[in-house]
């Protein structure tokens, strides 16, 4: 072992036989000895600090670089993410008006029902009324029996006004209630 | 060889590739890294304050943008350079080469710019050539690309 009674020279002897190097900016502060084997004992630790140095440089700029591409791909990654969030909400948007547009269209297909029997209802009742009617005053007419015919007149007439405002009635509500839903 | 170096810079990663490529090139015998503006700010205050000292190192290289600090490296350049005396070789060390920062960096008295990258060495190579020239004030503002 070194001790404080060695000189620098026999230090480095000793340090070299044990087969350690001296590392760091220390090396820089040696001078060449006028021993032989000393001077080569410094080169050698110069040059071993240089390799250690080399090769600790490669590693940490390769993780230097590794740190920028995780970095990197991080970023697009949250632009991913981002995107992701956008094209989901925009998607929900769609089907939120495709739902909207159905029920419209369902409503529609409705009130069309809707006209359609009120137009045959109308159709059916001014029919029954006028043909009733003409039989009714061929009937007078012609001096014929019309008491069950006159009976049947009034009371078909009285149900079919009955009728009439009572789907008169019911399309009035359905509209109504409609107006209000929208 | 510049005898004591301080470089600022909030990435330690860039500490480590800093001190191997001065070592490297025999840049340097000693070399202090700082991770904020505020703690070297608080060194060249005192460091001004105490008078000549020892420990005050002969060149800085500042980052530009330095996490965590209170205030960027033209700031700190500007403060070493008009409130703690100068008399330093100081600089920025950054990747970014922002033509408007470098105007600005030169205008508080940056004596050099070093562009961060891989390949680092071949720089600071240069820059050590130029180096005498900066202590002397003699050298014109200078980017290392």
């Amino acid at each position: 072992m070194i001790n404080g009674n060695d000189s620098i020279n026999e230090a480095f002897r000793k340090a070299k036989s044990k087969k350690v190097y001296i590392e760091g900016n220390f090396v820089k502060l040696l001078k060449n000895s006028l021993d032989e084997d000393v001077v080569a004992y410094i080169e050698e630790c110069k040059s071993k600090d240089k390799q250690a140095r080399r090769k600790r440089l490669d590693v940490t700029k390769q993780v230097q670089e590794q740190n920028k591409e995780l970095a990197e791909a991080a970023v697009i990654k949250e632009a991913l993410v981002l995107e992701l969030q956008n094209e989901k909400d925009e998607a929900e948007r769609l089907r939120d008006e495709a739902v909207e547009d159905l029920d419209i269209m369902q409503k529609r297909t409705q009130f069309e029902l809707i006209g359609l029997i009120v137009k045959v209802a109308l159709i059916i009742i001014i029919g029954v009324g006028v043909t009733t009617t003409l039989l009714y005053t061929i009937a007078m007419l012609a001096n014929k029996d019309t008491t069950i015919l006159g009976n049947a007149w009034s009371n078909l007439f009285g149900i079919l006004l009955t009728n009439s405002f009572s789907i008169i009635g019911t399309i009035m509500g359905v509209k109504y209630a409609t107006e209000k839903t929208n | 060889m510049i005898d004591s170096i301080l470089l600022v810079d909030d990435e330690d990663l860039f500490h480590l590739v800093f001190e191997d490529a001065c070592s490297l090139l025999d840049m340097t015998l000693s070399l202090e890294a700082l991770n904020s503006s505020d703690e070297a700010d608080r060194l060249f205050k005192k460091w001004f304050e105490d008078g000549p000292v020892e420990e005050r190192p002969e060149c800085v290289f500042v980052d530009l943008n330095i996490i965590g600090s209170s205030f960027d490296g033209i700031e700190l350049i500007r403060k070493i350079n008009t409130d703690y005396g100068n008399g330093v070789v100081i600089g920025i060390i950054s990747s970014s080469d922002d033509n408007q920062e470098i105007d600005k960096a030169k205008e508080v008295g940056a004596q050099f710019w070093i562009i961060k990258s891989d390949e680092i060495e071949p720089r600071l190579e240069e820059f050590l050539k130029d180096y005498d020239s900066y202590v002397e004030k003699k050298a014109p503002f200078k980017v290392y690309k």
